[in-house]
């Protein structure tokens, strides 16, 4: 094997299948906006710190600007477009609207894809454990106080 | 902060309004979230255009320079370039633009890339275009720019020094404006005072709200018809038609402004006409459509801070029951390395020239100087919040000073209810609020009767305890005319907002906004007022996404900022359902035989005789009517359109220029907020340990909204005075360009947040509803506040700046004598 | 922002890695990619060969050492540390360090080797490796060497990793009666460190490391006792650097008191 500047890359999003040539360069999050058209992931910082480009990678929430997209070969990646199925809202997405957890939108899909990955492996977390897994999602608008109270309602069941 | 923290109460309003039946008060669910939460939302960098280039600017490394060379033919040759654009053709192509300080500040020049000097470090000198993002950002690195440096301007004390270099050859002094503010009789009070208090500084540090989403632009140009069509985040369109217009030398119609989505603003994304006219220049040098996304670090450095503003020599005249007369100060104004929405700070501070407080005599010396640093922009609290954390420190030093009780020396101060609508010593009008009880609410929420108790309790675990009070007010629906107290020759005065709602022909509500909302939930309170007067719900009502200057259905002034969208965009909404449902109820009336409008009533989507509900006309007959069967109409019906268009003016008047006195906003909303924290006396570092914030914007519409707007703005402000700076070091580079080293807080580093609310409705408009987004700067003060009390049995320090990092904290308590240097007190 | 230009291999055996590594001049190991990509994206450093270890499977493994200490594999994440039960009973510290660093998203793809490899002088891991006297493993095409840390830790981003090499993984002593601890003042919480210690301690004896305060690691050993500490932090005669958050001043002064609280915190 040897080094290359591009390759074909296959990566299954929210379970498709999808293959494109990329250049080795390319991050995640540019691959998920701009080559598949998945705008719904968002970048807010040059330094991985924002959380805006969240997303599930083999189960795992990543920030997709700090993984390149061909590192993504061979696996499989979630995004907020692949949270629910059509036009139906998960638990989560409803649990945002109803306790208004956002305001511009800008950080949501990230947030929510932290809090799906936290409900995946913890069904029943406390406030602590609800802003330790949302910990790397910056908020500019909300203070977090509804977006924890929504994760809790979520993880509960009591989404009105 | 820590992994303990208690679950915030549920929110507390402190009156039960009786709900009238309707939608306004009610918390309707948002119609925007749908599409959010899914990802669908449209924000400007998911919009594509076939062939689009992307765009990435050569910016300046230096802070001050001369540009000697610029060579972009090895960027021109790398594949895939499209072109470049560098100042020579912007200063060749456009004017400069449009300055609002008057000669000889307003004399500078202000070009979309830096022309033959640059001013701040990250100013854009040359635009590369190119196929894909990563490659423009290849070729930046191919253009060739040399420069010479030149002496750097950084300190605002000092810019106008006699002999410091000039940022611009125009301006001397490097001073944009200048002007001195006297009101009530500051002699007299000096006179009568008991006491005097002089404060040598305080100081208010440089900042921003950093919305997540960065600002941004793809612009296409139409050749055949030279219309320009900017689908952009600028939340001002326009201002920034009214800057681009002349600039491009083109009428204002040919620049179309389109946005549907935008990731927050907060004031930051109101000067991006700058960048704006580049990408015009761009899409129609290259004849395709260019994307332009700021980088967090442009905008950072580049874009738009919070004014710094420094306060000297303040004096304070005090009465010995408590009583403050006024004060007296000079300030200094730093806008940094241009004017883009300056000097409008510097008179916009005068909407709350007394803050909170009954104070009569206020004498102001005020300069703006400008620096080579990022040039600034109305971030949240536009200079209100400056001057409001001013009057904050000043009540509380003095409450320190005269070991006065901080809570009633408030009360005995602040202006009272009854004395509502205020009119404060330069003619603004306070139009309602209650401060006192604020307070009051603010004090219950973080358990201020217990205070001592955990004073102690502090203490028994090697902590200093403090508590600290913010008070603030938003004042919004700003009068333009306050432009001509700094530049007389200016032609703004007054405000407006555009609404038009429609009812189509299969009966579609439909409403066109003005506005360009980034968060605050216009989509469903329009939704909510228009329900409430057609007697429909919310559901019923289709707003259009967004921003579109083709809709037609915007102004001069149209956008979202400045704290108005309650008065003068939902005024517009009501004016012009107000029309349309009495177009709706005139061929009800013509159609079911009715004598008069007054003989019908609207609901659930019918019109219906009151005297035989039975005898009802659904709304899409009606629209049909209009539209496609109108010679059922009698004659004198026919100029019903059921497509009304209002425009809201607010009842503004024009200021007294001599005097510079006047009402200059509408509305005052007010927020109290209280701070508990807990030093750690080794380290000070300290933590938060307790908030809560009350607000009074008068009448809600969604009541959840307007506490989610109090939660971010707390949150902001605390943010700001913690951690958030943007500090700069000797060369001018900015220090905290990316959120690793400007700390803006996460989830675990918010304290308990606790909300009240109270509503005093305007008497001044049209809902009794206030503008209301820019309150939450009280944290600035109520952390300063709570920190000096923390440390008074450390040798009594003062806190006179407005940023508070542990490092400060410490330097406090290591020294609490350097800053008691600053205070003296002159007992008369 | 965006990276330059940039080739890359995704090796499936250790051999391959170092081969790569060494066959060509720029090549630099990706690990999680936490610091390397922000490197890159800034432009700070531009390698010309990616050699992406994430493949790997014998760098992910822990394991109990025959003594009861840890064998660590370079690769393992800072999750993976967090949930390690073998981890959790030799050398609980390491855990709970672990999950003070950022955020989950970090943690999840940020890995141990990666984090003592950059050797920022604010990271949390390597005063915790150089405390306990931890043991980093390297290899390159002649063949493997194992170092402490006072050898591995050269300078601000550096290492004895050199060009064509690769840290395999770390030996973590078995705890034997020492008491570990960690204390830290960040800028917010899990934020970036202003100062960090890492302190083990030992029939009264402390071992302590100061991060943040020097290009490396900077170990004091003294008394377990607060005075005793004290005056050893002083006799380093630290000479930190100033920046943004803390004046060289302030860092001296709160090394010295974080040096405190990991032993009192280790000896309580």
């Amino acid at each position: 094997m040897e080094p290359v500047a591009g390759q074909r890359i296959s990566v299954e999003v929210n379970g498709e299948r999808q293959e494109r040539d990329v250049e080795v360069r390319r991050l995640l999050v540019h691959f998920l906006r701009d080559d598949l058209d998945l705008t719904g992931t968002h970048v807010g910082c040059d330094t991985g710190n924002c959380g805006a480009c969240t997303v599930i990678v083999d189960g795992m929430a990543v920030k997709s600007c700090m993984m390149l997209a061909v590192q993504a070969d061979g696996s499989s990646v979630q995004t907020i477009e692949g949270l629910a199925p059509d036009d139906e809202l998960h638990a989560l997405q409803q649990a945002f609207s109803s306790f208004h957890a956002l305001q511009c939108g800008y950080c949501t899909p990230g947030m929510l894809m932290s809090a799906k990955h936290l409900l995946d492996h913890n069904p029943e977390p406390t406030e602590g454990e609800i802003r330790r897994a949302i910990q790397g999602n910056i908020c500019r608008c909300t203070g977090y106080v509804n977006i924890v109270e929504a994760i809790s309602a979520a993880a509960k069941g009591e989404v009105k | 902060m820590s992994e303990t923290t208690a679950a915030p109460d549920k929110p507390i309003t402190v009156e039960e309004q009786e709900v009238a039946p309707g939608f306004i008060g009610v918390n309707v669910p948002r119609k925007e979230d749908r599409r959010l939460v899914q990802g669908e939302g449209v924000f400007v960098d998911d919009v594509k255009r076939h062939g689009m280039a992307y765009v990435h600017f050569v910016r300046s490394p230096y802070a001050h320079a001369a540009i000697t060379r610029i060579d972009v033919s090895r960027a021109l040759e790398l594949d895939g370039v499209y072109g470049t654009l560098i100042g020579e053709e912007v200063a060749a192509e456009t004017d400069p633009f449009f300055q609002i300080a008057p000669p000889p500040g307003g004399d500078l020049k202000d070009y979309a890339l830096a022309v033959g000097r640059v001013r701040h470090v990250g100013e854009p000198v040359v635009a590369v275009a190119a196929a894909t993002r990563e490659l423009a950002r290849d070729a930046a690195d191919l253009v060739e720019v040399d420069y010479e440096p030149l002496e750097t301007v950084l300190d605002p004390e000092k810019a106008a020094d006699p002999g410091t270099a000039l940022l611009h050859d125009e301006v001397p002094r490097n001073t944009i404006w200048h002007g001195n503010f006297d009101y009530g009789d500051y002699d007299a009070a000096l006179a009568e005072a008991d006491k005097v208090v002089r404060i040598k500084r305080l100081h208010f540090h440089r900042f921003s709200s950093t919305p997540l989403e960065t600002s941004g632009a793809v612009v296409e140009y139409n050749r055949g018809t030279g219309q320009w069509t900017i689908h952009s985040n600028n939340q001002f369109p326009g201002f920034a038609i009214i800057m681009m217009g002349p600039a491009l030398k083109v009428g204002m119609d040919k620049l179309r402004f389109v946005s549907q989505d935008i990731g927050g603003g907060f004031g930051n994304k109101i000067c991006t006409h700058v960048q704006l006219v580049a990408m015009c220049l761009l899409a129609r040098k290259l004849n395709r459509a260019v994307n332009w996304t700021e980088w967090r670090t442009d905008q950072h450095t580049a874009n738009s801070h919070g004014n710094e503003r420094v306060f000297l020599d303040v004096e304070v005249p005090v009465k010995a029951d408590g009583t403050l007369l006024g004060f007296k100060t000079r300030m200094i104004d730093d806008c940094g390395a241009y004017t883009r929405y300056e000097p409008l700070g510097c008179i916009i501070w005068a909407q709350v020239t007394p803050g909170c407080y009954r104070w009569r005599h206020v004498r102001v010396d005020f300069t703006q100087v400008c620096t080579n640093k990022s040039p600034c922009g109305p971030n949240r609290g536009y200079s209100r919040m400056q001057h409001l954390w001013f009057t904050e420190r000043i009540i509380d030093i003095v409450a320190r000073e005269l070991e006065l009780d901080p809570v009633e020396i408030r009360k005995r101060n602040y202006i009272r209810a009854d004395e509502m609508p205020y009119e404060t010593p330069n003619g603004c009008v306070y139009d309602s609020g209650d401060y006192a009880r604020c307070l009051d609410e603010a004090l219950k929420l973080v358990g201020y009767e217990s205070i001592e108790e955990k004073r102690r309790d502090a203490e028994s675990r090697g902590k200093l305890l403090g508590f600290g009070i913010g008070s603030t007010l938003d004042s919004g629906t700003n009068n333009f005319g306050q432009s001509t107290l700094v530049n007389p020759e200016l032609q703004f005065s007054g405000n407006n907002e555009v609404a038009t709602v429609k009812l189509d022909i299969f009966g579609e509500i439909v409403v066109t906004l003005g506005t360009t909302p980034q968060g605050q939930s216009h989509e469903t309170t329009a939704a909510q007022v228009v329900a409430d007067i057609l007697h429909v719900s919310p559901g019923d009502v289709t707003v259009r996404a967004g921003h579109d200057s083709y809709w037609n259905s915007h102004a001069g002034f149209s956008g979202t900022y400045a704290s108005q969208f309650a008065v003068t965009g939902l005024g517009a909404v009501k004016g012009a359902t107000d029309k349309l449902a009495g177009e709706i109820k005139q061929i009800g009336a013509a159609v079911l035989g009715a004598d008069s409008t007054d003989e019908v009533e609207l609901e659930g989507g019918f019109v219906r005789r009151k005297d035989n509900p039975e005898a009802a006309l659904p709304f899409m007959a009606c629209g049909a009517i209009v539209n496609a069967n109108n010679a059922v109409l009698p004659l004198e019906l026919r100029e019903i359109t059921l497509n009304c268009r209002y425009v809201y003016v607010p009842p503004h008047q024009l200021p007294d220029k001599e005097r510079k006195y006047g009402n200059l906003t509408l509305t005052y909303a007010n927020q109290i907020h209280a701070c508990v924290v807990e030093v750690d006396p080794e380290t000070g570092v300290y933590e938060i340990v307790d908030y809560g914030a009350v607000d009074d914007c008068g009448t809600r519409i969604n009541p959840q909204i307007v506490e989610g707007q109090v939660q971010g703005a707390a949150a902001q402000s605390i943010g700001a005075a913690t951690h958030e700076t943007f500090l700069y070091d000797e060369d001018g580079n900015l220090l905290t360009p990316n959120f690793y080293d400007y700390h803006v807080p996460h989830a675990l580093d918010m304290p308990p947040l606790r909300t009240a609310s109270i509503e005093s409705p305007s008497p001044f408009t049209p809902l009794g509803a206030k503008g209301m987004g820019e309150g939450g700067g009280a944290g600035l003060s109520a952390v300063a506040s709570a920190l000096q009390d923390a440390l008074r049995g450390s040798g009594k320090p003062i806190v006179s700046d407005s940023s508070n990092p542990y490092h400060r904290v410490w330097e406090l308590l290591r020294n609490p004598e350097q800053s008691r240097e600053l205070v003296e007190v002159e007992n008369r | 922002m965006l990276l330059a230009p940039v080739e890359y291999a995704r090796p499936s055996s250790l051999d391959e890695a170092v081969r790569l590594l060494g066959a060509y001049d720029g090549a630099r190991a990706l690990a999680g990619g936490q610091t390397l990509t922000n490197v890159m994206k800034a432009r700070a450093a531009a390698p010309d060969v990616l050699v992406d270890l994430n493949d790997l499977a014998e760098l992910r493994a822990i394991s109990r050492s025959g003594d009861g200490g840890l064998e660590l594999g370079a690769m393992v994440t800072l999750s993976e540390l967090i949930r390690s039960p073998e981890v959790g009973e030799a050398r609980p510290i390491l855990a709970g360090v672990a999950s003070q660093i950022a955020d989950v998203q970090v943690r999840n793809r940020g890995t141990i080797g990666g984090n003592i490899c950059s050797n920022d002088p604010t990271n949390h891991l390597p005063p915790v490796v150089a405390a306990l006297g931890a043991t980093m493993t390297i290899r390159g095409e002649d063949g493997e060497r194992t170092i402490g840390a006072e050898e591995f830790f050269l300078g601000v981003y550096m290492t004895a990793v050199q060009p064509g090499e690769l840290l395999t993984r770390i030996a973590i002593p078995p705890a034997e009666g020492e008491r570990d601890a960690f204390a830290s003042v960040p800028i917010g919480k899990d934020g970036t460190c202003i100062v960090n210690a890492a302190a083990t301690v030992r029939d009264g004896q402390a071992r302590i490391a100061l991060g943040c305060v020097a290009a490396v690691p900077l170990l004091v050993t003294s008394a377990a006792e607060e005075a005793a500490v004290r005056q050893a932090v002083q006799d380093a005669q630290l000479d930190p650097p100033s920046d943004v958050h803390a004046s060289a001043d302030y860092r001296r002064h709160l090394a010295a008191v974080v040096a405190v609280r990991a032993v009192q915190e280790a000896t309580a």
